[in-house]
C-alpha cells in the first residue's frame, strides 16, 4: 500500500489504529477456517462510528476493497481478506452504549463480545438470547454479518430475531442511521435485510439488540446414551411431540473424550456414545410440563441415566463443556473443519449416520456435536491443513455431505453463513434467478461490490462480483 | 539456524484458531490488535517455524516483547496450548537470531548472569537501591530514577537478613518442609518470609531453609535465557535435595510455577531429567500446602484489623498451578471479612520484569485492576508473589487508592497469632 495513503489512514484513526507492517498483517490471514487464507493490504481499527466513516470514505475515493471483522471466529471465510483489499476491524469498538432496563433494550458497538454483552445484562435481570457455542469471542457485529444461532435459539430463534436497529456505514461512508427501537419496523425492514448479510452491504458500528428477562426457572438435563441413533431418535420424538425446550444439544462419543480431556471437563461421562444436553426454562409448571415427557422420551430411547444440575455453576459447566467443544477438538488434529448443514429433523438419525459413513469412507476423524432441535449438525472433520492429500478428501466430504444433505430437503448453512467456503453451492439450492435477485439487492448496497467481494454468491452467477473462489 | 528451532513448532499445532483465548489477553484487551493476541502470537511462531516469516522482523520480535507471559490464554484455551512454554522458547530464539545492542547485552548478563545469581550482589543492590531512595537521590537522577521513585522503599539491611536455616515447630511437631527464600523476595520483602515461616512452624512444620540457595531462575526462564535458567534449575534442586525429600513450600508464584517445570526445563537432559521430575513432585505453593495441612480445630482469629479483604490471583497460581480454591479457603479461615475482587484473574501488569521493561504498557494493564479493587470496597488488598505485591503498591499509591497490601502469609500469620483451637 502506498505510503501517503497509509499516511493518511494514520492520520484519520491514529496510530493504534492502523496496522500496515507485514509481519502483523499475517496474523489477519484468516477467521476460523484456516484452510481459506489471504494477506490483506492494510488492517483499519476505528474507535467509533464517525472514524468507520471517515475510513471507509478515503477507501472509497480509492477504490479499495473493504472486508468488516469482528473477532474472526467465523468458520466460513466471511472474514478472510481479499487480495489488495483492506481489512476494517471492530476490536477497539467495544462499548456497551446503554442498557435500558425499562424497554428491554440495549445499544452497544458492533465490536462489543457476546458474553460481554449477556454479563451486562444479566446484571439488570435481563438477558441476550442468541449465544453461539463461540460467545465468549464473536462480536455482535459478526453476530449480525452471519445471523448466527446458538444452543439457546432452538426456542428464542437466530440473531435476527434480536435486532432492533443498525448504525450503519455504507460503501462510500455515508452513514445510516436504523437505530431507533421500534415495536414495527416503518417501511421496507432494511435492519431485517441488512442481517445475515456478511458484511457485503455495509459495516454495522453500533447495534441496538432486544434483551429479554431472566427466566424464573433454569432447568439442566445430561441424558446419557449408549447410542448415537438413540439420541437422535429421543430428540425426532421431542421435535414429534411438540415440546420446547429452550435447548436441545447432542454430543457425540469422540467431542466428548475431547472436551473431558480439557480445561472445560464437564463431567460428561467418557463411555458414553452420546450425551443429549437439554435446557427447558420459564416458571417451574411450565419446566415441568417440559421436562416430564423429555425424560419419559429419553427413557424410551434407552438413556442410561438423566443427570440433573444442581446449581448454577453445575449448569455452567455442562455448557461450558459444550462450548469448548470446538476448541478441545485441537487436542486431536491442528485444523477442525466444521460442516453446518440443517436436515429435517424427522431424519437427523440417517443423516448423521449418511456424514459419519461419508468420512469414514474417506478415511478422515470425524466428531459430532450439534444443535440436534433445530437439526443444524456439525459434522466436525479433523485434519492437518500441510497434508495436502488430506485437505482435498476433507473438501470432497465436505461437498459430499451437503449434497446428501440437500437432496433429503436439507440447508446447507444454519449458521455459519456462506462466506468463501459454500458459495459455490448456493446453486444446489437456488436457480439462476434467485440468485440474480439476490446480486440486485446487492447492488442496490453496494454498487461497485467493494464490500466483502467474492464471498455469499457463487461467481458464474454474478459475473461482475468476481471472488477468489474455493481453492480446488 | 532452522527456523524450526527458534520456536516451538510443535506446539503451536495444538492451536486450532478458535478464538476463546482473545478475551482475556490482557494486550488484546489494550490494543484490538490480532498480532498481539494469544492466537496471533502463535500464528506468528508457526509462521515463522514454517518459513513465512523472518524470525529476524523486528514486529516479530516486538509482538513476543509486548506478551507479559501471564498465560491466561491457557486457562481458557479448550485446545490445551501450553503457552507459557511456547513463549518462553521463542523468546529464547529471539536472543539468537535478533541478538541484542551491546548495551542490552551487557544490562542483561549484569543482571541475569551476576545479580540474581549472588547473594552479595543482590544485597549490594539493595542497599543502594535503598539509599538512592531515602536520600532522596532517586529524584536527582529525573527518568532514570522513576522506577525507584514508584517503587515501595527497599527495607534496611535488618530486615533483609537470612532466615534461620531451621525453625523448629510451634507445639506439637508434626513434620518437617524445605521452604524457598528467595532472591528478590529476602530483599524486597523479608517480611513476607518471616511470616511464612511463622505460620508453617504455628502449624506444626519445622522449616529448613537451604544454605547459600538464591535464586531458582524464573525470570531467566520467562525472558528467553534458558541457559542460565537450566544452570540455576540444577543448582536449585541440589540444594533442596539437601534439606531431605519432603514437601518445598514456595511463597513466590512466579518461582513456585517455574519450580513445579523443572522437570520439563530439563527434559532433554538425561542426567538430570528424572531428578528434576522428583522435585518439582515436591514443590507446593504455600497456600497449596497450608490449606491441606492447616488443623482442622484451628480458627484465625482476625477480627477488623486489616478491614475487608480482597484477593487477586497472581497469574502463575491461577493459570500457571491451578491453584484458585485454596488461598481463598485460608483467608475464609483467617476471620476476616472479604469481597471477591472482579477479574481477579487477569494480570496486574507486573509480569516479573515487565514493569521495568515496559512501564507503559505495564501501567495501561494496571489501570483496569485499580478500577476493579475501587469498585469492589475491600480496604486490603492480597496477594502471593512479589512482583504482583510490588505492582499494587506502587499502583494504587500512583492512583491515589489508600489500601494496605499484603502477602497471603502475612494475613495468616496474623490471625494465627491469636488464634484458638
Ligand atoms: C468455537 C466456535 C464455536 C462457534 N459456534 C457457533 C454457534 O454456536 N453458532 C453460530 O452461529 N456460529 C458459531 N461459530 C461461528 C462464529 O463464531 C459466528 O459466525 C460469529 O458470529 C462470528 O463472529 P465474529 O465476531 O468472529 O465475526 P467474523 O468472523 O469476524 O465475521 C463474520 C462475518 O461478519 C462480517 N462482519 C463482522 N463484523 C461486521 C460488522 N460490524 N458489520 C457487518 N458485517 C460484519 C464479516 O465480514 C464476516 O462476513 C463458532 C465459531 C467458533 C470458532
Ligand atoms: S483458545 Fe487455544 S486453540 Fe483457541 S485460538 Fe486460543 S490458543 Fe488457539
Ligand atoms: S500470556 Fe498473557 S499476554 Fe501473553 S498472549 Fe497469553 S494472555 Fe496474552
Amino acid at each position: 500500500m502506498r505510503r501517503e495513503l497509509i499516511d493518511e489512514l494514520l492520520a484519520a484513526l491514529g496510530p493504534a489504529g492502523v496496522i500496515h507492517e507485514p509481519a502483523r498483517l499475517l496474523a489477519y490471514e484468516c477467521d476460523g477456517l484456516a484452510l481459506l487464507r489471504q494477506r490483506p493490504s492494510v488492517v483499519l481499527l476505528p474507535r467509533t462510528t464517525e472514524e468507520c466513516a471517515r475510513t471507509m470514505r478515503i477507501l472509497h475515493r480509492e477504490k479499495i476493497p473493504v472486508v468488516g471483522r469482528g473477532a474472526g471466529t467465523g468458520l466460513s471465510g466471511g472474514a478472510t481478506p481479499v487480495e489488495g483489499g483492506a481489512l476494517i476491524g471492530f476490536a477497539r469498538m467495544r462499548d456497551v452504549l446503554e442498557v435500558n432496563v425499562a424497554d428491554q433494550y440495549a445499544r452497544v458497538q458492533a465490536g462489543v463480545v457476546n458474553v460481554d454483552l449477556t454479563l451486562a445484562a444479566e446484571k439488570h435481570g435481563l438477558f441476550y438470547a442468541p449465544d453461539p457455542s463461540s460467545q465468549a469471542a464473536c462480536t455482535i457485529g459478526g453476530n449480525v454479518g452471519e445471523n448466527s444461532g446458538g444452543p439457546h435459539c432452538f426456542k428464542h430463534g437466530a440473531t435476527t430475531r434480536h435486532i432492533l436497529g443498525l448504525v450503519i456505514v455504507r460503501d462510500d461512508g455515508s452513514v445510516l442511521d436504523l437505530s431507533p427501537p421500534l415495536a414495527d419496523p416503518l417501511g421496507y425492514d432494511l435492519v431485517g435485510l441488512f442481517v445475515g448479510s456478511e458484511g457485503m452491504f455495509g459495516l454495522a458500528t453500533e447495534i441496538t439488540v432486544r434483551l429479554v428477562p431472566t427466566p424464573a426457572v433454569t432447568e439442566t438435563l445430561l441424558a446419557i446414551f449408549t447410542d448415537l441413533d438413540a439420541a437422535c431418535d429421543a430428540v425426532s420424538d421431542a421435535i414429534a411431540g411438540r415440546l420446547e425446550p429452550s435447548a436441545l444439544e447432542i454430543l457425540d462419543r469422540l467431542t466428548i473424550q475431547a472436551v473431558e480431556a480439557s480445561v472445560f471437563a464437564a463431567g460428561y461421562p467418557k463411555e458414553a456414545e452420546a450425551v443429549l444436553l437439554v435446557e427447558a426454562e420459564g416458571s417451574e409448571i411450565e419446566v415441568e410440563a417440559t421436562l416430564a415427557p423429555l425424560r419419559a422420551i429419553a427413557h424410551k430411547r434407552g438413556a442410561i441415566d438423566i443427570r440433573r444440575a444442581r446449581s448454577g455453576a453445575e449448569r455452567k459447566q455442562l455448557w461450558a463443556g459444550r462450548k469448548g467443544a470446538f476448541g478441545a477438538m485441537g487436542r486431536i488434529a491442528p485444523d477442525l473443519y466444521v460442516a453446518d448443514v440443517v436436515v429435517p429433523r424427522t431424519k437427523l438419525r440417517e443423516l448423521v449416520a449418511a456424514s459419519t459413513r461419508i468420512a469414514r469412507d474417506k478415511q478422515l476423524k470425524l466428531a459430532n456435536v450439534f444443535h440436534a432441535g433445530d437439526g443444524n449438525l456439525h459434522p466436525n472433520i479433523s485434519y492437518d491443513r500441510r497434508d495436502a492429500d488430506e485437505v482435498r478428501r476433507v473438501l470432497e466430504a465436505s461437498d459430499e455431505i451437503m449434497k446428501v444433505v440437500v437432496a433429503a430437503g436439507g440447508s446447507l448453512t444454519g449458521e455459519h453463513g456462506v462466506g468463501l467456503e459454500k458459495q459455490e453451492f448456493m446453486s444446489l439450492v437456488f436457480a439462476d434467478d434467485d440468485l440474480r435477485a439476490m446480486c440486485d439487492v446487492r447492488r442496490a448496497w453496494d454498487p461497485d461490490g467493494r464490500l466483502n467481494p467474492g464471498k455469499l454468491i457463487p461467481v458464474h452467477a454474478c459475473r461482475e462480483m468476481r471472488g477468489t473462489g474455493r481453492p480446488r | 539456524m532452522r527456523p524450526q528451532e527458534v520456536v516451538d513448532y510443535a506446539k503451536s499445532l495444538d492451536c486450532i484458531h478458535c478464538g476463546l483465548c482473545l478475551r482475556t489477553c490482557p494486550t488484546y484487551q489494550l490494543t484490538g490488535a490480532e498480532p498481539s493476541s494469544p492466537r496471533g502470537r502463535i500464528y506468528l511462531m508457526r509462521a515463522v517455524a514454517e518459513g513465512q516469516l523472518a524470525a529476524t522482523d523486528p514486529q516479530y520480535r516486538e509482538e513476543m516483547d509486548f506478551c507479559l507471559a501471564c498465560r491466561h490464554c491457557e486457562s481458557v484455551c479448550p485446545a490445551g496450548v501450553r503457552f507459557g512454554e511456547m513463549i518462553e522458547t521463542a523468546r529464547a530464539g529471539l536472543e539468537k537470531t535478533q541478538p541484542r545492542g551491546f548495551l542490552a547485552r551487557t544490562a542483561r548478563r549484569i543482571g541475569f548472569g551476576t545479580i540474581l545469581c549472588s547473594r552479595l550482589w543482590l544485597s549490594l543492590v539493595a542497599s543502594s537501591m535503598r539509599l538512592a531512595q531515602v536520600t532522596g537521590a532517586a529524584r536527582l537522577l529525573g527518568k532514570l530514577g522513576r522506577p525507584l521513585v514508584e517503587m515501595p522503599t527497599v527495607p534496611p539491611k535488618s530486615e533483609r537478613a537470612a532466615l534461620p536455616s531451621s525453625t523448629p515447630a510451634a507445639g506439637t511437631r508434626r513434620g518437617e518442609v524445605a521452604m524457598l527464600e528467595g532472591c528478590a523476595m529476602r530483599e524486597l520483602y523479608g517480611r513476607v518470609n518471616r511470616a511464612t515461616v511463622e505460620v508453617l512452624t504455628l502449624i506444626g512444620f519445622e522449616t529448613k531453609v537451604p544454605s547459600g540457595h538464591v535464586c531458582c531462575g524464573a525470570l531467566h526462564a520467562h525472558n528467553g535465557e534458558l541457559e542460565g535458567a537450566r544452570e540455576l534449575a540444577r543448582s536449585t534442586i541440589e540444594h533442596f535435595e539437601r534439606c531431605g525429600s519432603g514437601p518445598i513450600v514456595v511463597n513466590s508464584a512466579g518461582c513456585g510455577a517455574h519450580m513445579k517445570a523443572y522437570g520439563h526445563l530439563l527434559a532433554d537432559d538425561a542426567a538430570w531429567r528424572e531428578r528434576a521430575g522428583r522435585f518439582s513432585a515436591r514443590v507446593k505453593d504455600f497456600s497449596e500446602f497450608v490449606a491441606a495441612e492447616m488443623p482442622t480445630d484451628l480458627k484465625g482469629a482476625l477480627g477488623n484489623e486489616l478491614g475487608t479483604l480482597a484477593y487477586d490471583d497472581p497469574c502463575h497460581l491461577c493459570h500457571g498451578q491451578q491453584v484458585r480454591s485454596q488461598p481463598r479457603t485460608l483467608l475464609e479461615r483467617s476471620g476476616a471479612a472479604r469481597v471477591e475482587l472482579p477479574d481477579s484473574e487477569s494480570c496486574c501488569g507486573s509480569a516479573g520484569i515487565y514493569s521495568m521493561l515496559r512501564p507503559n504498557d505495564s501501567k495501561a494493564v494496571f489501570a483496569r485492576k485499580a478500577e476493579a479493587f475501587r469498585s469492589c470496597g475491600a480496604d486490603t488488598l492480597v496477594t502471593a508473589n512479589p512482583g504482583c505485591h510490588m505492582q499494587w503498591e506502587s499502583g494504587l499509591a500512583r492512583e491515589g487508592v489508600k489500601a494496605r497490601v499484603l502477602h497471603l502469609a502475612e494475613v495468616m500469620s496474623a490471625a494465627l497469632r491469636k488464634a484458638k483451637r
